[in-house]
């Protein structure tokens, strides 16, 4: 299959090469060029509690797309679908720690749950005041009474963002730590995949689906989930979708839920926006109104073709950061899109 | 003293076994434990003072470069700076429990590392923590995976030593050759 790299050992860097030079919002980190930290508009570490990820590559524009005002201060890069090792974690985790304190978020996949607990732990010996939170979303993963099994999904975006905007507004370590579990308790995501990815370490198809099918619950990484269906209309698989999310989070009639609608890299605006469109639908039809929608490929895995939906029910303080203006080379504006706010 | 003996001698150590750990890694598991511990090492050894262990996490890669990292950075700790090893392997064998979600007898690197921490914890001399190691090794020959690759083999790998536990002993003999300065 058909890439577009230079050599196999330098196609992160070569991408960071990219990456850094077009955006001024981010520089490399000092202690290691694996690291993408936040330039313009920098928060005093001492006045204000700092975010960072880390993660492997492949995924992009996740998650040095979101390094930058009013969201991360820094993101440690991995090789291609692998998690960075918990030394380069803890050199990002001292790129940007201050007084203030730091939260590392962690989306819960062994490999970064495992790198990121043990930085932690060397960055607390190190007398540095971290709190690692834990993401998890994906309702395929594991049922509703063993939540905490789950995989970060795309709807851990509400909170790098929820965080990044009450960061930016001065909350302390504790209370952002707090918001933070709020939020996730709140979120839940599924995903549809129709076509597979090209891995760039191996050049194979990440898995095969006859023409027919779709596959429902599948992982950023092309993980099992729920099972296959069979290919119609895409009004009947975003309503089954819905009907899933909501039986596993309920939300009251007369509520509200913000909505991330994220392709997987080889999926059309043309095709998110109608996911879209047939959301407020189903939604609608169980009088509760989606709002603040965040639309596009975020999250993507190389060419998969596919979606997920995230819902997230939110209070009013939490949408306001939401909405909250961001200056990062990725994260979108989102607008609230409800002509009768709480 | 410095641990950059110590690095150096279980860098020494670890490729002369490299394939002998590998063929053990391979009964149970993806049969590349050998080598990814010689790609730690050899940066490990040639890293600067203080840094080694991290070193040795960045170049091994993946979880097993993370849990057998917080092992050999108490060591280094121990070696660089005098901190009690008895609490540093207990510290190191909670948080690989932890990290790991493994426990004594589910057939990993925590079946050597327990004994050992636990002869030293009561005031035992290095030479019978050793001894208890090598012992908590050979008991994994019997016993059925219950964490990574080795429990989707068939029999849980029941008959075959853990190439983690074995790995563990050899850095725990590698320190007890501490040379007389």
């Amino acid at each position: 299959m058909k890439k577009l790299f230079n050599d196999p050992a330098t196609m992160v860097d070569d991408m960071l090469d990219g990456f850094v030079s077009a955006c001024p919002h981010v520089r490399r980190g000092e202690l290691d060029p694996r690291i993408v930290v936040r330039q313009r508009n920098r928060k005093d570490p001492d006045a204000s509690v700092t975010l960072l990820i880390g993660n492997g590559s492949g995924h992009e524009p996740i998650a040095m797309g979101f390094v930058g005002q009013g969201v991360l201060d820094a993101n440690v890069v991995g090789d291609v679908f692998a998690a960075p090792s918990a030394d380069l974690i803890l050199d990002g985790i001292r790129e940007v720690n201050g007084a203030a304190g730091t939260i590392l978020l962690i989306s819960r996949h062994s490999g970064d749950v495992i790198n990121g607990r043990a930085a932690t732990m060397l960055a607390e010996e190190e007398g540095m005041q971290v709190v690692p939170l834990l993401m998890y979303d994906d309702i395929s993963a594991a049922p509703p009474e063993r939540r905490a099994e789950r995989r970060g999904a795309p709807g851990t975006m509400f909170i790098y963002k929820i965080l990044g905007a009450a960061a930016e507004a001065g909350w302390p370590l504790e209370r952002l730590t707090q918001l933070g579990e709020d939020v996730r308790e709140r979120t839940v995501t599924l995903a549809a995949a129709v076509s597979p990815g090209i891995s760039p370490l191996t050049g194979q198809p990440m898995f095969s689906l006859p023409d027919d099918e779709i596959y429902l619950g599948m992982g950023v990484h092309g993980e099992p989930g729920m099972g296959r269906v069979k290919t119609g209309p895409v009004r009947n698989l975003v309503e089954e979708m819905i009907r899933r999310l909501l039986d596993d989070r309920p939300v009251a009639a007369g509520g509200r839920a913000a909505v991330i609608v994220n392709g997987m890299g080889g999926t059309t605006m043309m095709e998110l926006l109608t996911v879209w469109a047939e959301t407020v639908a189903a939604l609608a039809s169980r009088k509760v109104r989606a709002v603040a929608p965040m639309i596009g490929s975020f999250v993507t895995t190389q060419e998969t073709g596919g979606f997920s939906i995230s819902l997230f029910e939110p209070d009013d303080e939490m949408l306001e950061f939401w909405c909250a203006p961001s200056d990062t080379p990725a994260f979108p504006k989102i607008e609230l899109t409800d002509e009768c706010p709480a | 003293m410095s641990a950059e003996w110590f690095f150096r001698a279980l860098h020494e150590a670890a490729s002369s076994r490299m394939q002998e750990l590998n063929a053990l890694d391979a009964a149970v598991g993806d049969g590349d434990h050998g080598s990814t511990l010689v790609r730690g090492l050899t940066r490990a050894a040639t890293a600067a003072d203080g840094r080694r262990a991290k070193a040795f996490m960045r170049a091994s890669g993946g979880a097993s470069g993370t849990l057998f990292g917080l092992v050999l950075h108490e060591i280094e700790r121990h070696l660089d700076d005098g901190d009690d090893l008895a609490k540093g392997l207990e510290r190191a064998c909670a948080r690989i429990c932890d990290l790991g979600e493994v426990r004594p007898g589910d057939k990993s690197l925590v079946d050597s590392l327990a004994p050992a921490a636990g002869a030293l914890a009561d005031g035992k001399s290095f030479a019978e923590a050793v001894s208890a190691a090598e012992a908590g090794r050979d008991a994994t020959r019997d016993m059925r995976a219950k964490c990574g690759r080795a429990r989707h083999v068939e029999g849980g790998g029941v008959g075959h030593l853990d190439p983690g536990a074995v790995s563990l002993v050899m850095m725990l003999e590698t320190l007890a050759r501490e040379p007389v300065s």
